[in-house]
Parts: C-alpha cells; structure tokens; sequence
C-alpha cells in the first residue's frame, strides 16, 4: 500500500517542482516505485523539468475524465523505469478536477506504488485543495524569506484543518555564506517560526538551474543541491540521514578577492 | 400482433417504419434488438434515416438514432424528411455530407497570430497558420497543417484518421507530431539553456507518415512531388 505525499509551500517559486521532481528521482534510485503527479492544471511545468514533455499523449484531466486509462497517461521516466509520471493539461483550469476525483486517483495508485508525489499549484484555491485532497503526508517547502515562511504557516494550518498532521519542512535555496554574516534566516530560525520537524535542507546551487533545464534532475549527483535531495529522500524512506556541512569552502580565487574586498 | 418496428432499405439510406400504437420506450428497445440482429447484415456504411409511422421529437429522433449506431456498424449522417422523391433526397444528402468530410484535405482556412502555451487550435479542415506555434500549444487539423513560422509545440494532422496528412514548418522544432495514428516526438538532448538544438540553418521541413512512421525531411521538389492531396 503506497503513502501519498504531497509537496506544497503556499507562496510561488520556492521550488517545489525541483523538489517533487528531485525527491521523486532520489527514491526511484532508492529502488521505490514512485509516480509525480503534476497537479498544477493550466500551468504545468513538472514534465518540462523532468524533461518528459515531448512524451505527453494524455493527462490528468483525460485520467479523472476517463477518456483513457491510468496507464495509459503515466510517462516512464528516461532514466530510472521504476519512475513515472503523470503531467498535468495544459489546456484546461483548476476546476476541470475535484478533490474528490483526486481521492479516487490516489488511491487507485496507491495500489501499484510505493510512493506517490503530488506536486501542489501555489495558492491556497481549488488547486491546493485538489493536491492535499488525497495525501497522507506533506513537505511544505520554504526559502528562507520572510514572505515565503508567512505563507509556509498558512499552508501548515491548512494542512493541520485538512487532517493532514504529518507534515515535513523543506528549507530550500539556503545560503550558508549569508547566514553566517548573518543577513539570512538559518534553517533553525525557520523551524522555530513554523514549529514542524525539519526533513532536509537545500543550498542554493546554481546546477538546480542546469538540471531543470536539461530536464535531468539532479539528485544523487556530487553537487550539494543533488546530495541534500538525496538525503530527502532517504529520510522519507525512514533513514536516519545526518545533515550536510553546508559550509561553503572558498575558491582560492574567492579568498583572494576577499582580502580586497575589506 | 405485427411488429412495431420495420426496417426498409434501399441503396443509400434506410426507411426504419414504426408502429403508431407502440409506445417509444417499447420501439427504443426493438429497434436496438432489431439492428443487433441485422448488424451483419447491414455490415459498416453510411447511411441516410428517415422515419415513418410514429411521429417523433427531434429528440426522440437524435436518441433513435445513437440506438442504431450502438447496436451495429452503420453511420446515420443525416435524417431525411419522408417525400415522394425519398430515393433522390437521400442520395444527394448523403453525397453532400461524404463531400464534407473528405474536405478536409483540399480545402483550407488561416490563421494568423501566434499561438501560445495552453491554447488549442482545433480545425475542421486543413489551416495555414502565419505565426509560430509555441511549446504547450497545439494545433488540430483533420487535413494538413502548414505553418509560416516556427513549429515549437505540439501538432496534430490528419485528426481523423487521413494517413496522407502532412505538416509543413518554416522552422521545424516540433515537441510532438502527430499524423493519424502515429505519433512523434522530439529527441531528448538539448543545449545547457535548456533549448532543444537548434538546427544550423533555418530550414523549411515537412512532416509526413510513411508505414505508419513520422518523417521530417527539408521540403524540396521530389517530396513536394510525392504529395497527395
């Protein structure tokens, strides 16, 4: 029986698809069978990133819609065939499904996965509604602003009156330079505001950028965006992961310009 | 007791004779039982409809109709008002909606502007597009699509089913192509930028199904020669 998982953060751009996309590649190299469900309907962007796109014959619209079957929409990763996704319609709105048809999905897939990842719209409408409709569990994901926390408690007392209890922290796009001279929250700042357990921390890296334009994500990789996925998802398989150093080591060019710089 | 439904047919359409006294829900039930009888009989055409006997409702007509495409082969195109000249009526009906359907390829329209991301351009008939079609958008054509601009979303050709379709792109980077059954897509190597390889030179290329495989070749005359309208 598959847990479902739903990957959220209230405030656009934080990351969430990077995350849905990169979490759901750590476990499928985990040897999980796990499939993305991309559920932000009109704007889709979780096959562009997984770099699927050219595959898409049908949706999740078709799927709640019954115009095909189940199989028949979800598109087997490049990479890693225990991975698959089902992309979202372009063509049509937030309204076009229900919560309660999202149920009836989840848990038909429930059945043939291990894990399945609901990539969540931002905002808190229809949407957001459809995403959490059938989810066990959520990761709300947060940069380390403070607009993006405000909106991250928002989305923890949503979850908490949909019954959602099991909730996870992403802090994502961390800087650890910034931190340190104290212009950024750390990741402790943010847990104390939103007071949920943290799952992962990500660092700002600019091979996230490379990765969703390949269309590669890039967990697992030796970058430290790839690593700190990779350690997500071992933590949601139950793995007790110990956090990265994030400690940035400077360039020797980059201590050179410092000492300039002062 | 007679039977309640009849059918007559002739060369082009079909006479279905209904009893006045039967109520319609008994008529709706023999005439599926009627047709899934003769379905091998009637085998699959096109045919022309015309009722006679019972009066019905457009409704009760549109509903007669579904009945008989569920239970065998046969396409009705259009009901045919009963009138002396019945036979004739049919036939030039009949002519008149195979012509439209087989429009499609010959006959065209345009459309200029580009298309975007989420939007569907959905046609009847072929459709020369002045403008590009971007990644996310697509087109639906039951004939050919031709586009004066740069193909970089999803297209459509031969919707219903016309293998001879083609696709014809100033700049081809198409994501998915699909002609009739067979579908394409794009190969999956791109550049860092997160753009798909950009062909050196701009080149006019066309799409067309060969064995029930997508080909993109540059437009030149033998293929030009080799299409079929």
């Amino acid at each position: 029986m598959g847990e479902v998982i739903v990957i959220t953060s209230g405030k656009g751009g934080v990351g969430k698809t990077t995350s849905t996309a990169n979490i759901g590649t750590g476990m499928a190299m985990m040897g999980k069978k796990v499939a993305l469900i991309d559920t932000d309907i009109g704007l889709r962007n979780l096959d562009v990133v997984m770099g699927l796109e050219n595959r898409i014959v049908y949706n999740l619209v078709d799927v709640v819609e019954n115009n095909c079957r189940i199989k028949q929409a979800l598109i087997k990763d490049k990479r890693y065939p225990n991975l698959y996704l089902l992309p979202s319609a372009q063509t049509k709105d937030k309204t076009a499904v229900t919560p309660e048809q999202m149920k009836k999905l989840t848990s038909e897939l429930r059945n043939e996965f291990d894990y399945i990842l609901l990539d969540c719209p931002a905002g808190i409408e229809q949407g957001f509604k459809n995403a959490i409709a059938g989810a066990d569990r959520a990761l709300v994901v947060t940069t380390p602003e403070v607009s993006a926390v405000r909106d991250a408690d928002r989305i923890i007392g949503l979850l908490e009156a949909n019954d959602i209890n099991k909730t996870h922290l992403i802090v994502n796009r961390l800087r650890a330079d910034m931190v340190k001279e104290g212009n950024m929250m750390s990741s402790d700042d943010v847990v104390e505001i939103l007071a949920i357990d943290l799952i992962g921390i990500v660092p700002d890296d600019e091979h996230i950028v490379i990765s969703a334009n390949n269309g590669e994500p890039l967990a697992g990789s030796d970058c430290q965006a790839g690593q700190a996925y990779m350690n997500i998802s071992k933590r949601i398989l139950g793995e007790n992961v110990p956090y990265l150093d994030l400690e940035v080591t400077k360039t020797f060019f980059q201590r050179f310009a410092s000492i300039f710089k002062r | 007791m007679g039977e309640t439904v009849v059918i007559k047919g002739s060369k082009s359409g079909i006479i279905l004779v209904l009893s006045p006294d039967a109520s319609y829900e008994t008529l709706k039930k023999d005439v599926a039982n009627k047709f899934k009888d003769s379905a091998s009989f009637f085998g699959e055409a096109y045919k022309a409809i015309s009722f006679k006997g019972h009066k019905l409702s457009d409704v009760q007509q549109m509903e007669i109709i579904d009945i008989i495409q569920a239970n065998c082969q046969l396409s009705i195109l259009c009901v045919v008002e009963e009138d002396p000249e019945t036979e004739e009526n049919f036939r030039q009906a009949l002519e008149k909606k195979l012509n439209e359907q087989d429009n499609s390829n010959n006959t065209g329209q345009f459309y200029k502007g580009n298309l975007r991301s989420g939007q569907v351009l959905d046609v009847e008939t072929s459709i020369v597009i002045i403008g590009d079609i971007k990644p996310g958008a697509k087109v639906i054509s039951k004939g050919n699509v031709i586009i004066l601009g740069s193909l970089q979303g999803n297209v459509y050709a031969g919707a219903a089913g016309n293998v001879n379709a083609f696709v014809v792109a100033l700049d081809m980077q198409p994501v998915q192509i699909r002609i009739a059954d067979a579908i394409a897509r794009s190969p999956d190597n791109t550049d860092k930028k997160g753009k798909k390889q950009k062909n050196t030179a701009h080149e006019t290329k066309i799409a067309y199904l060969e064995d029930g495989n997508i080909y993109i070749e540059p437009l030149d005359k033998d293929v030009l020669s080799e299409i079929q309208l």
